[in-house]
């Protein structure tokens, strides 16, 4: 499953930035070096010790109950995710530099990048590792989050109690939302930032990426509480964990309040450390106006998690002291206010749903304007319009209460604000209607999810119009057309933007390409039942049914047992999703650099990236979306490739040896297609065979086809015949002087039948070059011929491009 | 990349890596530390909401029942805070001269001063009457200052470091990034306390 990048650490660029930390040398004992091991003791140290110095404290001040369930909760959590964090070994750096024990000089890499699967169950410094550790990890909360909102579907498929008692049902919805909110959108969107923003900026890392390190395990103790806090007493607040529930409910409240926390922290230094990337480790060359739309998402979402995050920490800290220390924010009793409470939680939670959703537009902005090869509409108003929804994402909170009993003044103002979201949410949509419009639209499941994306979310963002009026949502509140307009926006929104991201990005991760038709099949299966499962609810809503209420009307029945059905089909296509990536992380064809023609930074670089990421520094000279436009460059990208090493002469045996050896021998031997034509005997075409032939012994078939030659008209056809003999002849003299195996031949049949004739022959190859002309000048890329051809027969294809001088226009 | 680097007493400073380099807000661990605080800005920020809602809510103040805080000793416990900053910005004018002595004089007296104020904070929660389960206006009396307590706490710890480095010679008028950081975050600890000593104790 791992992704083993095989580059040696010597080769890192003399980048002296902190990128690994020096204190976990693999020495020494299970139960002393950062690992699982010392975590779990050294978690649960820290846990006693703090439960026993707050029970010592209480004793010497004399209360009379010296040991409280609440307390102990309290301390003891908080110390035991911070022992987490020690014991798997996030300080060991800070500390060796705390006491002196580092040679500041030399910055070690021992902790930056995977060279085995196991390097990813430890603490890593590098930004990709990071980036995948963050994704599975987020994914298997998905999972967990999932299945609690199958017990809700199951609960809800006839009136009547079937699986849950109302207190159990409470808490399985309340545990659902927490862990699809915190544990999995939020920071599924911080894995693929953390893996693609680096690369995009042309840099090696994140700024600081210990933090980042730090971040990431701060996740999981996180994710440990949340799920405990549906064991223990369950937590059945609901996500928002309004006071007085919040402050009267059992003791899952408290984990889930101090949960919030470090999920929090982690957002917030994850944050910082993007804005900090962003502003001050572009390549140069890369201007604020040249960086790609995902790059600028984060830019607006990380501003909108470092300002509104503090308010969620401040909302729970207040429940907490309620909870504990019996003080009175929330109790009327003592001059305290329970809707004090709504407006500080919305004051975050409302941007909160930006935090999910603008990272989404980017991946949208990226995904359309690569898989429809055209340049994005718009893209400084896009740009413009991600800050200008941060922005205003601070002034709507109050539009979550307005049934709550707040001051009456706030509504109307809350109200026009709400609706003047709607403006540059619809400047993005029409954006990207412009984008894909008259585009050459590839239909693969990245782009399927993008299409699939903005059609559920205008119906999402509709149905929100409707509850920023007054006077609808006073009808609405607390119904289940609020369910429906939440799960448009965050599943066919959020989650649908994250699939897309995934798909796209999935070669460039593992190094493998994904079945296509699985990922068709998966949007498809995801897009019909999501579609019977939410859109319903709109209906339930109006009808009034209230929603968070484990038992209803039977006259709701018919449509709760329909959306159910639709619910179990729409957990069961996460499986096709699964196996997919599992099989196809395990064994897919191998994915080449740049599979989707992509022009921003993270393509020019091989799949998966090399570990330091760029050879050189790169030089970034345009606009990342100029598909189309002739001529147009992105960025400068210098890779080294090592010289290749021709491994065995074996031409010599070949020619020499007796039938049944040359036929021994080719067979053990790894068989290698080139197609191309006017590009044959391209330097670009020989170094790709001699890469291979560097490692493994190879042959080599030689097709050059003239059925579609693709550079316009062909006059005499016995002449240009002729000339594709004498390049064939060209490269199978280069290769034989280079001591590999080769033999070709000029075929009148069309590149795409000229491989399936070869594929479908007595020997066929395990792998296939394709070298044509660039983009701009080539028939056979204007046909798709290398994504026909990967499609088709699903091998490794390497596209390899050759800029052979246009004889039309050096006669003219 | 060859990022911020400097000697600093025969050693190698080395901070995460940048592009560019001329002003402040570039360094990294600056601009980091900014960032960050405009996170804790926002954490005060829902405290004093709670604050002035509950304020705005009642027709008296303090609100929820009769609370006495004491206005004079804590204005001399402002005043040492706000001495405090100036014995900061004294340490770091130092280092900028290469003025060793200043340096960890100004470190020193920063740091005493700050646990100064910590011990008579104390002191006067001591003294005060009231516990926190008492009523809304001691809850958010207490959640505030006890807040700026702990941000009293954490930036000592920092200045507790920076001293260490500072008489081990870890710092150099061309490298002393560590130091800003530390000032930033002390003199951002002190404009809290002076908002939150007039707003909850003088108005």
């Amino acid at each position: 499953m791992a992704v083993a990048h095989a580059t040696d650490v010597s080769h890192a660029p003399g980048g002296d930035h902190g990128h690994g930390h020096g204190g976990g040398a693999p020495t020494g004992s299970i139960w002393l070096r950062g690992s699982w091991v010392r975590a779990i003791w050294v978690s649960l140290l820290f846990a006693c010790v703090a439960i026993g110095i707050a029970t010592l404290i209480r004793a010497a001040l004399g209360f009379g109950e010296v040991y409280s369930s609440e307390v102990a909760a309290t301390f003891g959590l908080t110390f035991w995710a911070i022992g987490f964090t020690v014991g798997i070994g996030c300080f060991d750096y800070w500390w060796g530099y705390l006491i002196g024990r580092h040679d500041w000089v030399e910055e070690d890499h021992s902790a930056h990048g995977a060279y085995s699967w196991r390097d990813y169950f430890k603490v890593n410094t590098d930004h990709k590792v990071i980036g995948i550790q963050y994704l599975v990890l987020t994914f298997i909360f998905f999972l967990i989050g999932g299945a609690l909102a199958e017990g809700v579907r199951a609960e809800l498929a006839q009136p009547g109690t079937q699986i849950a008692s109302p207190g159990l049902y409470n808490g399985l919805f309340s545990a659902h939302a927490t862990i699809m909110i915190f544990l999995f959108i939020i920071p599924s969107f911080a894995g693929l930032g953390n893996f693609v923003v680096p690369l995009m900026l042309g840099a090696q890392d994140m700024a600081f990426p210990r933090l980042n390190a730090l971040s990431f395990w701060l996740l999981m103790p996180a994710g440990i509480m949340f799920i405990a806090s549906f064991m223990v007493t369950p937590f059945d607040a609901g996500w928002t964990n309004y006071a007085p529930l919040s402050v009267q409910g059992p003791l899952g409240v408290t984990f889930f309040a101090i949960g919030v926390q470090f999920a929090g922290a982690s957002s917030i230094a994850t944050a910082v450390n993007f804005l900090v990337t962003i502003v001050t480790m572009r390549a140069p060359g890369m201007s604020f106006w040249r960086m790609p739309l995902l790059v600028w998402a984060q830019l607006a979402t990380s501003s909108l998690v470092v300002l509104g995050t503090p308010f969620i920490a401040g909302s729970q800290f207040m429940v907490l002291y309620d909870r504990v220390m019996h003080t009175g924010f929330f109790e009327p009793t003592k001059g305290g206010d329970v809707v004090l409470y709504q407006h500080i939680f919305w004051f975050y939670s409302h941007p909160a749903v930006y935090i999910m959703m603008l990272p989404g537009f980017g991946i949208i902005s990226e995904v359309l304007s690569v898989h429809s090869r055209k340049p994005i509409f718009g893209y400084k108003l896009i740009a413009f319009s991600t800050v200008a929804i941060g922005v205003l994402g601070f002034t709507v909170w109050a539009h979550h209460m307005f049934v709550s009993g707040m001051s009456p003044w706030l509504r109307i103002p809350m109200m026009a604000t709400t609706m003047l979201i709607a403006v540059p949410t619809g400047i993005k949509i029409f954006s990207w209607l412009a984008t894909i419009w008259r585009g050459v639209i590839h239909l693969t499941a990245a782009m399927l999810f993008a299409l699939g994306f903005m059609f559920t979310f205008v119906i999402g963002g509709l149905s929100g119009i409707f509850l920023a009026v007054l006077p609808v949502d006073i009808n609405t509140s607390d119904t289940y057309f609020v369910v429906a307009h939440i799960h448009y926006v965050l599943f066919g929104g959020s989650v649908f933007t994250i699939y897309a991201g995934l798909y796209h990005w999935f070669p460039k991760m593992t190094g493998r390409m994904y079945d296509e038709r699985l990922g068709r099949l998966h949007f498809w299966l995801t897009f019909v039942s999501f579609n019977v499962t939410f859109l319903p609810m709109h209906w339930l809503g109006l009808q009034g049914m209230p929603r968070r209420v484990a038992d209803y009307e039977p006259r709701f029945g018919d449509l709760n047992m329909i959306i159910s059905i639709g619910g179990f089909v729409l957990g069961a296509s996460t499986l096709v999703f699964m196996y997919n990536v599992i099989s196809s992380w395990a064994r897919g064809p191998l994915a080449p650099a740049n599979p989707w023609r992509a022009l921003s930074l993270e393509w020019q670089v091989s799949s998966p990236p090399p570990i330091f990421n760029f050879d050189e520094t790169p030089q970034v000279v345009g606009g990342p979306y100029e598909y189309g436009v002739p001529g147009a460059r992105h960025a400068i990208v210098t890779v080294h490739t090592p010289e290749p090493e021709v491994a065995v002469p074996v031409t010599a045996t070949l020619t020499r040896g007796a039938p049944e050896r040359r036929e021994a021998i080719l067979s053990s031997m790894k068989h290698i297609l080139v197609v191309a034509n006017q590009t044959v005997a391209g330097e670009a075409v020989i170094a790709a065979i001699r890469r291979r032939a560097g490692t493994e012994p190879v042959h080599v078939t030689v097709v050059v086809p003239q059925g579609d030659s693709g550079d316009g008209w062909v006059i005499d056809e016995a002449a240009a015949r002729a000339a594709a003999e004498s390049r064939l002849a060209q490269l199978l003299a280069a290769l034989r002087d280079a001591g590999i195996a080769a033999e070709g031949e000029v075929v009148s049949s069309d590149p795409y039948e000229a491989v399936l004739d070869q594929v479908e022959s007595g020997r066929p190859p395990s792998e296939i070059i394709i070298s044509t002309l660039p983009r701009t000048r080539s028939g056979w890329l204007r046909k798709d011929l290398v994504e026909r051809v990967r499609d088709r027969t699903r091998l490794p294809v390497e596209h390899v491009v050759v800029n052979v001088p246009d004889p039309e226009a050096s006669g003219r | 990349m060859s990022a911020h680097a400097a000697t600093a007493g025969g050693r190698v400073q080395s901070e995460p890596a940048s592009a560019y380099h001329e002003s402040l807000l570039r360094s990294p661990v600056f601009l980091g530390m900014v960032m960050f605080i405009g996170s804790e800005i926002m954490l005060f920020a829902s405290f004093f909401t709670a604050f002035f809602y509950l304020r705005f809510v009642h027709d008296t103040y303090p609100y929820g029942g009769e609370f006495e805080i004491p206005k004079g000793p804590t204005g001399i416990n402002t005043a040492i805070l706000v001495f405090s900053s100036f014995t900061m910005h004294w340490a770091l004018v130092s280092i900028k001269r290469n003025r060793r002595f200043g340096l960890v004089a100004g470190l020193a007296l920063t740091l005493v001063l700050g646990l100064t104020f910590l011990g008579l904070q104390m002191r006067e929660y001591h003294a005060l009457g009231f516990v926190p389960s008492d009523g809304a206006f001691p809850s958010t009396f207490f959640a505030l200052t006890g807040l700026h307590g702990m941000h009293v706490f954490v930036g000592a710890t920092l200045l507790f470091i920076a001293f260490v480095r500072a008489a081990r010679g870890h710092y150099s008028a061309a490298h002393h990034i560590g130091l800003e950081v530390t000032g930033l975050y002390w003199h951002f600890v002190d404009v809290v306390w002076i908002l939150l000593y007039t707003v909850v104790y003088l108005i």
